[in-house]
């Protein structure tokens, strides 16, 4: 409102007075003189009649007051000068359209990727204060990119609360629950936060209230817009229900708005709870929590770093040798998005920029072609008096006026456009920014139209206002005269094509760095595969007493697993834990016996059942895998593969080797471990290397070890089955549901390929090759359209010449060769010139994209490019052969 | 009756802040008190009246207010502003200057020269 309030206000310095007010004043006054006519004995009717001779009429009144005060300028002049370009452009709609349209792309697409800096860099948090929120780790001094979080319980919490540094502090945690109102049960994701919450995050919530420190101990709920979207249909009156989570009953205290996903570490919530509800529901250890700290203001990151390691070792009580090899980084939280996006963003955006520029020496280009038709029009303009000034301006109004038509345009594609990368690589985003058109965005726009406007606007309107009317005005002659504008048209020809060129090239680059990522061997066979998750109810005492030992607990996984196996179709079922490629995990130190030469060995200890490799087509290399005793004893077997093999054994060897993993058992209370889960194990078998550390990445060496060694409270079951996997769901739950009634799959139920789609590197490259591609494509087409338009308008002016040069006895390849000589060397030129960018463009893209330009797309497009530019010159160029000489003499 | 006279081109403004001047009053009581002061020999073009009206305002030379006219009409009150009376007394002078000039000039004879 603040700035309708700006305009208003504006305005009323403009014109103080109302239409209204003036017009009033005015009719007082007509009354006034017709009651002093009517004195002197003329009837009503003629004193009207004669008021209004003498005075004028009172609707007349306002032009005369905006005459007085000066707005004649605005009103009329420029009004005029806008309504004359409108109806310009509507005479010429196919100009009209492609000038539209060059620009509403660029500016379309310029505008959508700045929405999507603003919303994913500039704003992507809802919280207050979210530059002064920190997530702290300890980070490996030695390796600042091995970082490892860390939680701390409710007392602890407060012990940090008071050192000097900060703000506040909130803590989190993530707990599964599961829906048990009625009806279907559903497991959700909770997340527990410290009462403070409502003040630390400042968020205003959508309904209700967020968690409040009176709350501790209540059994309260808040809801995650999505939750709230789906579970309650978008129910403003959820507020005040109770919600059944494990049995138990929770009031909806609030709904959040879409905007607010908290949060990226912990997971998305679907639910919000007060933490004092971990202690009514745990009886074990105190709970731990995630810490936020938010600083004091004008605390740098850096002394709030130096100030708070002491504090915290003390607070955590480490103070053991190993632990100096760590220390405390505090990262803002907008960081790990900062540094991957940024880039991401930053190459995307100069390809828009790019496009924009083709687009706006598209319309230059338009421009100075249609030009040459107005010559006439604007040479009688300057012969009866029309300063340069006056005819400049005229110009730029009206590309301005296609400018501003682009950029309506191109505003409201781009609301769309924005949420195109989102869509297409939608684990690289935070989950909550929130793509908007706002004020900023739409200033930008304005912006962006007006400086279009005037950069293409100009070169022509100066060029065309240059114009003598005594050479223009005998319009006959027009058409053999040399055209003087061929100059710039083959600078802005070069030049679009030696962008466009730029573009292809990068989008070539991406395209081929997309396909050999597909390409990549993976290892393992992800088709027809999927991962579904279950969770066991550690928050049931009654179930979980019966599922708590280790034994009790394998035999209860088996039966799934067997159950599941027993679905007609499927072909293989296997068991995992955090084994689901080609993700990264943690890797953990381990030790090998008869070497002391491997500083520090570390390999990913991966928990699975014997049918893993069979389920996932992992080759066996050597040696063998273990039986189903084994399986369920757990101990004393590994199998390895052969990245660990060749790295830390001497390949031919391998087997019968052994290797202890002291650091295996990470407890909490709902781990069961085996009995000898880190005594020394025989390495029975070698398999062959399955991506497991993103798929982009070199395989990391492996342990796998069977999964019952190491039980949480999680499992996987990897199924394979004919044909795709996710029709086959709902028999599979009607399979687990017959086990355990309650017992459900989570949500995370997806196929393997998805789990491809969803790595970052994938969904990266795969986004540059889509977006580029598009870009490139968009370049090309606006290039062809402005060389086409080039050669089409010169063809359709030059008629008489060519009649001429016919007549003269030129052969129809020398009029084709002199009609479109200048586009076809400008565009040769662009080329050229493009060429020469690219080899410097390499340096940056290998930088910026991790992938290098190859010479062999980069010629394709250069030939592709080439092509269509002699296509674009040859088609509107066949009609000055095809004109009969006679006739093309007669013409105009 | 006597005869009428034109204005010369930019009098109209300073005849008006000099109506003005002698007390508020409305865009049609300015054009009586113009006429009355003159012994009716000024004939004022309608049409520039206003636009003269609308500029003095706009420069901040008078002021326009609503009020009731003595025939309980609503009816715009203009007064003189400070800047309006520098501006009548700056004008004054200047007028009063060219005009002895002009005279001066004009009725000289041959043998002053």
């Amino acid at each position: 409102m603040s700035l309708l309030a700006a305009i208003r206000k504006l305005w009323q310095s403009i014109a103080p007075r109302t239409r209204s007010d003036v017009e009033e004043e005015f009719r007082s006054t007509l009354d006034a003189y017709q009651e002093d006519v009517i004195c002197q004995g003329l009837s009503e009717e003629q004193a009207r009649r004669k008021a209004r001779i003498d005075l004028g009429q009172p609707a007349a009144q306002n032009e005369t007051y905006r005459d007085a005060i000066g707005l004649r300028l605005f009103d009329d002049e420029l009004g005029g000068d806008i309504r004359y370009g409108l109806r310009a452009l509507r005479r010429n709609p196919g100009f009209t359209a492609v000038a539209v349209l060059s620009l509403a792309l660029g500016i379309g697409a310029t505008t959508a990727m700045f929405s999507l800096i603003y919303a994913v860099l500039l704003h992507p948090f809802p919280y207050a204060d979210a530059d002064r929120i920190m997530n702290p780790h300890f980070v490996k001094t030695q390796q600042p990119d091995v970082f490892q979080s860390f939680t701390l319980s409710e007392t602890q919490l407060d012990d940090l609360r008071l050192a000097a540094p900060v703000d506040s502090v909130l803590g989190f945690t993530k707990g599964d629950l599961e829906i048990s109102n009625d009806g279907l049960p559903e497991d959700i994701q909770g997340v527990y936060l410290t009462e403070n919450a409502e003040t630390f995050l400042g968020v205003r919530p959508l309904f209700g209230r967020m968690v409040e420190p009176f709350d501790a101990g209540h059994p309260v709920v808040v809801l995650n817009y999505r939750f709230w979207q789906r579970y309650f249909g978008g129910d403003p009156h959820a507020i005040g229900r109770t919600l059944e989570m494990d049995h138990a009953p929770y009031t909806i205290v609030g709904v959040m708005p879409r905007s607010f996903a908290f949060n990226d570490v912990a997971g998305v919530g679907d639910v919000y709870l007060p933490a004092s509800l971990m202690d009514a529901v745990a009886n074990g250890p105190a709970p731990t929590y995630l810490p936020w700290i938010k600083l004091r203001p004008h605390v740098t990151v850096a002394t709030a770093n130096a100030a708070l390691e002491p504090i915290v070792r003390e607070i955590m009580k480490i103070h053991s040798e190993a632990s100096l090899a760590w220390h405390l980084g505090l990262q803002p939280i907008i960081v790990p998005y900062q540094q991957d996006l940024g880039r991401t963003l930053a190459l995307l955006l100069a390809g828009v920029v790019l496009l924009l520029i083709i687009g706006c020496a598209n319309c230059s280009i338009l421009l100075l072609a249609r030009g040459r038709t107005r010559r006439h029009e604007l040479a009688i303009r300057t012969a009866i008096g029309a300063s340069r000034w006056r005819i400049v301006r005229q110009l730029l109004v009206e590309a301005l006026v296609i400018s501003c038509t682009g950029a309506v345009l191109g505003v409201a594609a781009s609301y769309w456009l924005a949420r195109l990368p989102l869509v297409l690589s939608p684990d690289s985003f935070p989950a909550e920014s929130v793509i908007r058109i706002n004020a900023p965005i739409l200033a930008f726009s304005v912006a962006l139209a007006l400086l279009c406007g005037i950069l293409f606007g100009l070169a022509p309107a100066l060029r065309l206002s240059r114009n003598d009317p005594a050479r223009s005005l005998p319009g006959r002659q027009a058409g053999v005269v040399a055209a003087p504008a061929r100059r710039r048209w083959s600078v802005l020809i070069a030049a679009q094509v030696a962008l466009t060129l730029l573009l292809m090239a990068t989008a070539g680059t991406a395209i081929r760095g997309f396909l050999r990522l597909t390409q990549m061997p993976l290892g393992y066979d992800p088709a027809n595969v999927m991962a579904l998750g279950i969770s066991l109810h550690v928050d049931n005492p009654a179930e979980w007493s019966r599922i708590q030992s280790r034994e009790a607990r394998a035999a209860y996984i088996e039966q799934i697993r067997e159950k599941i196996a027993s679905v007609p179709g499927v072909s293989t079922v296997a068991v995992g834990a955090n084994a689901t490629p080609p993700g990264a995990d943690v890797q953990t130190s381990f030790v090998v016996d008869r070497s002391g030469d491997v500083e520090e060995p570390q390999a990913r200890v991966m928990l699975v059942g014997q049918r893993y490799f069979d389920a996932l087509r992992i080759p066996l290399l050597q040696g063998r895998l273990w039986s189903t005793d084994e399986n369920s004893r757990g101990d004393f077997i590994a199998v390895v593969n052969r990245t660990f093999a060749t790295r830390y054994l001497s390949s031919s060897n391998a087997l019968g080797r052994q290797l202890r993993i002291p650091a295996l058992p990470f407890q909490n209370r709902f781990t069961a471990s085996s009995a000898q889960s880190t005594a020394w194990r025989q390495i029975i078998g070698v398999v062959g290397d399955a991506r497991n550390d993103g798929i982009g990445r070199p395989v990391v060496p492996a342990i796998y070890l069977p999964y019952t060694t190491l039980m949480r409270q999680y499992v996987d079951f990897f199924v394979r089955t004919q044909g795709d996997p996710l029709t086959y769901l709902h028999s599979i739950r009607a399979a687990v549901a017959s086990v355990a009634s309650d017992q459900q799959i989570s949500n995370g139920a997806s196929t393997l390929i998805e789990a491809i789609e969803h790595d970052a590197l994938y969904s990266r490259q795969r986004l540059f090759s889509i977006l580029f591609g598009v870009f490139s494509a968009m370049a090309l087409g606006l290039a062809l359209v402005g060389i086409f338009s080039v050669v089409a308008y010169s063809v359709a002016q030059r008629t008489t010449e060519f009649g001429i040069r016919l007549a003269l006895g030129s052969s129809r390849t020398e009029i084709l060769w002199v009609a479109t000589r200048i586009a076809l060397v400008s565009a040769a030129a662009g080329i050229v010139i493009g060429l020469a960018f690219d080899s410097f463009l390499g340096a940056v893209l290998t930088h910026w994209m991790q992938n290098a330009v190859a010479a062999g797309s980069l010629f394709a497009a250069a030939a592709l490019l080439a092509l269509s530019a002699f296509l674009a010159c040859l088609l509107p160029a066949r009609h000055a052969i095809r004109v009969p000489p006679a006739e093309a003499l007669r013409h105009e | 009756m006597t005869k009428p006279v034109e204005l010369p081109q930019g009098t109209l403004e300073m005849l008006i802040l000099k109506a003005v001047s002698l007390g508020a009053l409305h865009g049609y009581g300015i054009l009586l008190r113009i006429q009355q002061i003159s012994g009716e020999r000024l004939e004022i073009l309608q049409g520039s009246f206003y636009t003269a009206i609308y500029r003095l305002e706009r420069r901040g030379w008078i002021r326009g207010e609503w009020g009731e006219s003595e025939n309980n009409r609503r009816a715009r009150f203009y007064s003189l502003t400070a800047a309006g009376t520098r501006q009548l007394k700056a004008e004054t002078a200047k007028w009063t200057d060219m005009a002895a000039v002009v005279a001066g000039i004009l009725h000289k004879k041959a043998d002053e020269i």
